[in-house]
């Protein structure tokens, strides 16, 4: 049976993970000198109050190819067919990592390395329904064929209050179009090409999570949805009552932004991720 | 062992030393980290994982240069962090395999071991990019292989040969890669290779004490850098001449004395330097007479002279590449410094001056949309009086034009925030519109007489407030007086965000002020921002 590995920045909840057999290699949280795996050694809840009361600013970093090799050679005793599903190289070098870890791995195995050209909710519904199709029974090159055709339908939208995370930590991409924008608004991002993208200038949280709402609904055909907050519970379950009627319970999923990724978009971000059905 | 060759403990100091002038050098690497994110973190990456590396090597007790090596392979392998340790743990595992097998090694060997090292670092990423710590590793591995020729050359002079390569190659990275030099910055992963490099060769000349008392400079570029710039377009005067640089050498220079010939015969004049040693730097239309001038008082060196213009050209594609791309520009009218950066900052290609006294002409208009960025052009006249003008300006250019009748300068600013990266001309034009929808404005200034109007008395000198540029619905002697009673003779329900615009003569601690009071009053988020209009005390917002 097909393994499926992915790394933290997908957000899968480690029950989540467990139940459809996903591994999740873990990035790396530095604050100063200390290290921290990313969900592991620090929970989202114990990091966003760090970073919220921490004179240090947190920076990040990917897995060492090796620990991912140790992952292969562990899931290569059991499979002779696994499938990675990155976040975005462009966002960061774990896809380079996990290609030479495959390269490290001696056993005779087949492993296949996409770069989910996405992140978050994106990534994440593309790594549950490759877990799904392989607990059925699918092989590698029919799951992996399915991911590359399905990048293209995944719609990521964040929301934020502010966009100083993304600029400190070097993933603004175009989205500094909005940087400069003179007065208070909670801008709207995309993940594009494998970069992040600016979309809209909403005045104020509510009209954001109104365009994130919008945005959902201006679907014909979702397959699945992911909701995200980071330390907002209250703001997640508004929208996902209001989006409860396009997707059924049992395909919405909802999470929270981890430690790596939230060191790079804040304390006070929404998120929405479509797979689009078809 | 051979004379002339070293073992495994060797190797295992030098990778200490190299280490420990890297710990050194680490803030200075994190500062001029841009590539490929500018994350600040490349210096401790690198460090981390040397650590790594060693601490692998520290618990094996193999003496052999091949083992030692291994475990400085498998250590970084284990630990890399980030693009640059993931790189490093590349060139550990080439030059691992280079002295595989070797119980000790000298020049020759570690030149074919630094060869190896160069491969597989570049054969480690999937889209190699130059200017990077790939090619500060394998300039340092040629001039190793150069170097290792010569027979008479030892371990010593090898790596002397390549840190010597690597820091020239250091600073030729802003020459290669366009970010750093518009950065103006060097790579920061080819500068921590260097200084590994460099501690290394530290520990083999018997100079361990010069890390503990010195710090790595950060090698500086070949090339003059591009200061970062974050003008707009509307902004941007065209740059003409030629940009001339050279380094004059003399006897009794006189700086004072070259600043005052200089000066006449371009702009942007640097002089620098001592009497015996001058670096010029201007622009001008004319370099030949600079040179002539200068040739005649000593020798000329590093000359180098470019096109202005071509360098504009390279710096506007730069910013293509940085910056979405998409093929709409926005033309707005406004009056007042504060509004001119807002609507920059809001990714407005030109403001034309204009506004209720100040009705720009066909002509002004026709003439920003000719010159603004592209061929679809989207147009605020922001004015109720000036939308007949820009409605005649689609006839009059070849560009395809649209009109946002926009009445105020709110309804304005709200289209331009609604424009969107995600869209084609007529879905933006259309939600553009769609936006000055839900907007109101409220204007405040001064009756200029005595006047009796919509049934109010209104004395000179009284401020008087007016909505949507129509129905003038409060007047008093006090300016947060008269926002107030217009506020309460609106129907505000609904309205969600309050946008107070001061005026040029009014200041910012009364605009405060009336946004406090505005607060009290009212359930709504109230922003304060200058607008610098001149006439009007306040424009007020309402979303």
């Amino acid at each position: 049976m097909v393994k499926v590995v992915t790394d933290s920045c997908s957000d899968i909840s480690p029950e989540l993970a467990e139940k459809l057999g996903i591994r999740v290699v873990p990035l790396y949280v530095h604050f100063g000198n200390e290290v921290y795996r990313d969900n592991v050694d620090l929970s989202t809840e114990g990091f966003y109050s760090r970073l919220e009361e921490s004179k240090v600013i947190p920076t990040t970093s990917t897995f060492a190819p090796g620990c991912a090799a140790e992952l292969f050679g562990e899931l290569a005793e059991e499979t002779n067919e696994i499938l990675t599903i990155t976040i975005s190289q462009l966002l960061s070098a774990t896809y380079s990592a996990a290609l030479q870890a495959k390269a490290m791995v001696t056993k005779d195995c087949r492993i296949e390395v996409i770069d989910s050209r996405t992140a978050i909710g994106g990534q994440m519904l593309l790594t549950i329904k490759a877990a799904e199709m392989a607990n059925s029974g699918a092989d590698l090159d029919h799951v992996a064929g399915w991911v590359r055709g399905a990048i293209s339908k995944v719609h990521v939208r964040m929301s934020f209050d502010t966009l100083e995370y993304l600029r400190r930590g070097g993933r603004i991409g175009k989205a500094q179009a909005f940087l400069g924008t003179l007065l208070k608004v909670n801008p709207v991002l995309g993940i594009r090409d494998g970069a992040t993208f600016p979309i809209a200038r909403p005045r104020n949280r509510a009209q954001a999570t109104d365009f994130l709402a919008d945005f959902v609904k201006g679907f014909e055909n979702i397959e699945a949805l992911a909701i995200e907050d980071a330390t907002t519970p209250d703001d997640l379950e508004a929208l996902a009552e209001r989006l409860k009627d396009l997707v059924p319970p049992e395909h919405t999923y909802r999470s929270k932004v981890g430690p790596v990724v939230g060191t790079h978009v804040g304390p006070h971000v929404l998120a929405v991720s479509v797979l689009e059905a078809g | 062992m051979e004379s002339g060759l070293v073992d495994g403990q060797v190797l295992k100091e030098m990778c200490i030393s190299g280490t420990a002038w890297l710990e050194k050098g680490a803030p200075d690497i994190n500062a001029i980290n841009v590539f490929p994110v500018p994350d600040g973190d490349t210096g401790t990456n690198m460090l981390l994982t040397m650590r790594s590396a060693l601490q692998e090597a520290s618990q094996s007790s193999a003496r052999d240069a091949s083992s030692v090596a291994k475990s400085l392979s498998h250590g970084s392998l284990m630990g890399a962090r980030g693009n640059s340790g993931v790189i490093l743990s590349q060139f550990w595992r080439g030059l691992a395999k280079g002295l595989n097998g070797k119980d000790s090694f000298g020049g020759k060997d570690l030149a074919k071991a630094l060869a190896q090292a160069a491969q597989a670092a570049y054969e480690g990423i999937v889209h190699p990019v130059e200017g990077t710590m790939l090619t500060v590793i394998k300039d340092a591995a040629d001039a190793a292989d150069e170097a290792a020729k010569t027979d008479a050359n030892g371990l010593v002079s090898v790596l002397e040969a390549a840190v010597e390569a690597a820091r020239e190659s250091v600073s030729r990275t802003p020459s290669l890669l366009p970010v750093l030099k518009e950065a103006g910055v060097v790579d920061a992963g080819g500068q921590g290779v260097y200084v590994l490099l460099d501690g290394a060769l530290h520990f083999l000349r018997g100079e361990a004490d010069k890390i503990q008392y010195w710090r790595p400079q950060v090698v500086a570029a070949d090339l003059p850098l591009a200061l970062k710039t974050t003008q707009t377009a509307a902004e941007v005067e065209a740059p003409y001449g030629y940009c001339t640089n050279f380094v004059l050498k003399g006897q009794k220079l006189g700086l004072k004395k070259i600043k005052r010939a200089l000066k006449k015969k371009g702009q942007s004049l640097v002089v620098t330097g001592d009497n015996t040693t001058v670096r010029v730097h201007i622009h001008s239309l004319k370099p030949g007479e600079i040179l002539n001038y200068a040739t005649r008082l000593g020798t000329l060196h590093h000359i180098e002279i470019n096109n202005m213009a071509d360098q504009y050209a390279e710096f506007i594609k730069l910013q293509k590449e940085r910056l979405p791309t998409i093929d709409i520009a926005i033309v707005a009218v406004a009056l007042g410094d504060g509004f001119l950066k807002l609507f920059n900052s809001l990714g407005t290609a030109m403001v034309v001056p204009g506004g209720q006294t100040m009705n720009p002409s066909v002509r002004q208009l026709v003439q920003a949309v000719e010159f603004a960025p592209s061929d679809n052009v989207i147009l605020l006249p922001n004015n109720k009086n000036i939308i007949p003008t820009a409605s005649q300006v689609e006839a009059l250019t070849s560009k395809k034009v649209r009109i946002i009748p926009t009445q105020t300068i709110p309804q304005g600013i709200a289209a331009a925030l609604a424009f969107s990266y995600d869209m084609d001309f007529e879905q933006n034009a259309r939600t553009m519109e769609e936006a000055t929808k839900g907007v109101s404005t409220l204007a405040i200034t001064r009756a200029i007489r005595n006047v009796q109007l919509d049934g109010l008395e209104i004395k000179k000198g009284y401020f008087i407030a007016i909505l949507n540029d129509e129905a003038l619905i409060a007047s008093g002697s006090s300016a947060s007086h008269v926002v107030l009673k217009a506020l309460e003779k609106m129907n505000i329900a609904g309205i969600e965000i309050v946008t107070v615009y001061y005026g040029a003569e009014t200041r910012d601690a009364e605009a405060d002020n009336i946004a406090k009071e505005i607060r009290a009053e009212y359930p709504v988020e109230v922003e304060v921002f200058y607008g610098g209009q001149p006439y009007y005390n306040y424009v007020l917002s309402l979303e």
